[in-house]
């Protein structure tokens, strides 16, 4: 089942992707089913505790296998991914325009995101996780850029795509020393771990995490990412790619919970992510910046609580994933709405929508009255658990998560207030476009699922208790509707009363425009990597073929000079049959010619007559293959000159004696790297050569008698698959730069 | 360079094509268990299309399509095992009995080479764009070019 909906989303995909243009925006209703159908698969596996697996070996040999499992957590995240998936799809055919401009594309781009997201969730192996983790990244670059001739969007696209795949490779350093220490790539079979190694690679992959999940210091890409589409907002930025973070740091809890640094590095980033996110939230004035801010918020409560690990803190991290993923949607879908209805999303110039829609109003309010935590909906139940947790904790843990978790839900409240006071409350009357169906009904559907699951607690109850044992708590304790005359509901009634009136507040001084100070390191610090990246090609790429040349025989001669001391001459013979030394000295000879000829021609004989002579040579060693490819290689060489020559002038232009006695000295060194790498290579022959194990299995498995070509097809066919590769991008490049110099000067980019 | 004034040249590459392509139809099947491959095979048919496109036969237009051609016959080669429960690269062998030609035996691994062989030519055909080639062409093709590509 599992392979069977990954193929569907993908086979969708491509059909949207080849359809593109004709498909329109119907495509995007197209691009809803695969969701929708993993959606009801997802929800029919509700409450079941047996977790189905899947997985296909790769490269046995490399422990390479694409490994998948749904267990009860698992399954919460598909229901989000694939529920709010289809929710956002049918928002989209809504909130674009009839004719705009790449809906195919952006369709299938979307649904290749939904995919990778799928994959990630699924993802067991964490070779599996890191490869669909990157394609999120680079989908999610595609649609923050959709508008691609946009300045702003190009900027956006590429800082979301430098912070999040370069946490991705921070990742992948982490994931190689976790599964080092924890001997296997599979995170269901990972035991808790110690020792420095596990610790490096446990900061590493929480520092992955925290790129991904926006954590301060990396959350400037999220509210550069607003300028996307709003269906991409909702559903990437807020609901499922953001949470891939969070996620990460739930399934990994069990096996690098027990690391005193993996703990402090959550709590470090969730904490300050809480309130930086928050005071971001309270300062902007652009309704979805203000949710983004809100997001940044609200993933570092979700990092905060999941690195705790107690059974009470990941039961509330469980609830509050779920409650954030359908108020935070709702909220994004309904800002979305006003944009293109009143055609602004700017707090100030928006006033009377109370009146004037009706619906969304009252949709915002159902949600925003979940962000802060409010009953009878989702978001109070994890707001309760999550007080619960913390009062529970001890020493130093207990104030600085106590503390994280009530004053930032203050915070919350108080951004919650602004926001909707400003949207939705009094202010001159907004003209509106007329409404459209598309656009509210899935927003009104997220808004009421956190009604909805505050009633339906009861079941609920289990389905997120059993996903909770499974991201690492050990017993769970129940989530109530109504905590009771305790505590924790006067800390909640507290936390309202000062965020509503602090929020209250603050939306009437609106006079201090805010400044984007907090994305200013990471603009500094991309700009640091372009500067850094541009300096760095001027210098290596200067277009002089004479200075590559010497830079690659210079590299090789400093190569070979750790073997200077295994060289050894025991095993090296003068010939083996007088017609070698014959052909050693035509290549001699001919080598030469070519460094003293002045005339192309003359070069272009020398350099053939060298490479038919290690043709003859391979020939006299046997070497049938090697000798019939170097020949045809040496044809084709002639005719590329004889093509180059019609560009080219008849003889070559004149060196200083000195850069010419520098290239004779590399050339020499790199001649002498090659020797000593021979002979340091034929002193100790540590096994066997495994020819007549090869000749066995060529005929057996492979089913050809030539063994080179068996080796080069079947045996070591991975190889060739990467060798043939690099040639299809050679021959791209070698098409681009003739197009790049075709352009006239100026238009190239 | 080589155009009408060269009408010997014209018609030695002409004459001679036809043998080398079936030279390199010959290397793409022999390679299995003689010399030859792929890759060889696409270096004959590359150096075939390059001279034809000197004499003016042709023009150097479809490399890239080629080119990704054989990305797709490399990895459908090479992803398609896994499909049905086998690993990457699993080779299958085909071996049945012909009227004439008796039994013959074939796999998978031949079509790799075809896909290699298609990146090989389509290679070539790009960097003959690159260099310019396409002038050559200055009249129309005086015979249409068939069964050359692969």
């Amino acid at each position: 089942m599992i392979f069977g909906l990954l193929i569907l989303h993908v086979a969708v995909c491509v059909l949207l992707a080849a359809t593109s243009r004709r498909l329109g925006r119907s495509g995007l209703l197209v691009g809803a089913v695969p969701p929708a159908v993993t959606a009801v698969w997802a929800a029919t596996r509700l409450g079941d505790h047996q977790p189905v697996s899947a997985d296909v070996a790769w490269v046995p040999g490399l422990d390479l296998a694409m490994t998948f499992r749904v267990d009860a957590f698992v399954d919460i995240m598909t229901l989000i991914v694939s529920g709010i998936g289809f929710g956002v799809f049918v928002y989209a055919y809504g909130y674009f325009a009839p004719g705009a401009d790449g809906i195919g594309r952006f369709a299938a781009t979307l649904l290749a995101f939904s995919t990778a997201m799928l994959g990630l969730v699924w993802a067991d192996s964490v070779w599996s996780l890191f490869v669909f983790w990157e394609l999120t990244s680079v989908t999610s670059f595609l649609l923050i850029g959709h508008k691609n001739t946009d300045k702003q969007a190009q900027v956006a696209a590429r800082q979301a795509l430098m912070i999040t795949a370069g946490g991705g490779l921070v990742l992948l350093a982490g994931l190689l020393l976790v599964t080092r220490s924890a001997g296997t790539t599979l995170i269901s079979e990972m035991l808790p771990v110690d020792g420095a190694t596990a610790t490096l690679g446990a900061v590493l992959v929480m520092v992955g995490a925290a790129t991904k999940s926006a954590q301060v210091p990396f959350h400037p890409w999220l509210p550069s990412a607003m300028i996307a589409p709003t269906p991409v907002s909702a559903y990437l930025h807020s609901a499922t790619m953001v949470k891939a973070g969070v996620v990460l740091v739930a399934v990994m809890g069990p096996a690098l919970g027990g690391l005193p640094a993996w703990k402090a590095c959550g709590l470090a980033f969730g904490v300050a992510s809480i309130f930086w996110g928050a005071i971001g939230a309270l300062r902007h004035r652009d309704a979805k910046l203000v949710l983004a801010w809100g997001t940044v918020s609200q993933l570092g409560m979700l990092i905060t609580l999941f690195s705790v690990g107690t059974a009470k803190a990941v039961l509330a991290a469980v609830t509050l994933l779920v409650a954030h993923a359908l108020f935070k949607g709702a909220l994004f879908l309904v800002v979305g709405e006003i944009d293109v209805r009143a055609g602004t999303r700017n707090i100030d110039e928006l006033g009377g929508l109370a009146r004037s829609m009706p619906i969304a109003c009252t949709v915002a309010v159902l949600a925003g009255l979940s962000m802060a935590g409010a009953p009878p909906l989702l978001g109070f139940v994890a707001k309760e658990a999550a007080i619960k947790a913390a009062l529970a904790l001890e020493g130093p843990e207990a104030w600085i998560v106590g503390f994280g978790v009530i004053a930032g839900s203050v915070l919350t409240v108080a951004y919650t207030a602004r926001f909707l006071v400003t949207v939705f409350g009094a202010g001159p009357e907004t003209a509106l476009a007329p409404r459209r169906h598309a656009l509210s009904v899935p927003a009104a559907v997220l808004g009421l699922a956190g009604l909805v699951g505050y009633a339906a607690l009861g079941p609920l109850n289990g389905v997120l208790g059993s996903a909770a044992r499974l991201a690492g708590a050990a017993e769970v304790s129940d989530l109530h509707r109504w905590p009771g005359l305790t505590l924790d509901l006067g800390i909640s009634a507290i936390v309202l009363a000062l965020g509503a009136s602090l929020g209250l507040v603050l939306s009437r001084r609106l006079g201090h425009v805010p400044a984007e100070y907090g994305a200013r390191w990471a603009d500094a610090s991309i700009e640091a990597t372009m500067t850094f990246g541009r300096a760095t090609s001027a210098r290596l790429q200067h277009g002089s073929l004479p200075v590559y040349l010497v830079t690659m025989a210079g590299t090789a001669a400093l190569a070979a000079l750790p073997f200077l001391g295994y060289v050894s001459f025991d095993h090296v013979v003068a010939w083996d049959t007088p017609l070698q030394a014959v052909l050693a000295v035509t290549v001699i000879g001919a080598a030469l010619a070519l460094s003293f000829v002045g005339t192309r021609l003359a070069a272009g004989l020398a350099l053939g007559a060298a490479g038919i002579a290690v043709a003859a040579v391979f020939v006299v060693h046997g070497a049938a293959d090697l000798a019939l490819t170097q020949l045809l290689v040496e044809a084709a060489i002639v005719v590329g000159f004889v093509l180059a020559f019609g560009h080219l002038s008849r003889s070559f232009p004149r060196v200083g004696l000195r850069w010419r006695a520098v290239r004779m000295t590399v050339a020499g060194l790199g001649g002498a790297a090659v020797v000593v790498g021979l002979a340091a290579a034929s002193r100790s022959p540590v096994a066997e050569p495994p020819l007549s194990e090869m000749a066995t299995a060529s005929v057996d498995e492979g089913g050809g008698s030539n063994i080179v070509n068996v080796i080069l097809t079947d045996i070591r066919a991975l190889d060739t698959l990467g060798e043939v590769l690099v040639l299809a991008t050679v021959a791209l490049g070698v098409l681009a730069l003739a197009r790049a110099s075709d352009r006239p000067e100026g238009s190239a980019s | 360079m080589i155009d009408g004034h060269a009408p010997i040249i014209r018609l030695g590459i002409r004459a001679a094509s036809p043998f080398a392509t079936v030279l390199g139809c010959y290397l793409l099947f022999a390679g299995h268990n003689n010399p030859g491959g792929g890759f060889a095979a696409g270096l004959v048919f590359g150096a075939v299309l390059a001279l034809r496109t000197i004499a003016g036969f042709l023009r150097p237009t479809y490399g890239i399509t080629l080119v990704a051609a054989g990305v797709f016959i490399v990895a459908g080669v090479a992803l398609l095992p896994l499909l049905w429960g086998d690993l990457l690269f699993d080779q299958q062998v085909l071996s049945f009995e012909l009227p004439l030609l008796g039994k013959i035996k074939t796999g998978s691994a031949l079509l790799f080479d075809v896909g290699v062989a298609a990146i090989v030519v389509g290679t070539v055909m790009a960097v003959l764009d690159g260099l310019g080639a396409a002038e050559f062409a200055t009249d129309p093709p005086p015979a249409p070019d068939h069964g050359e590509q692969e």
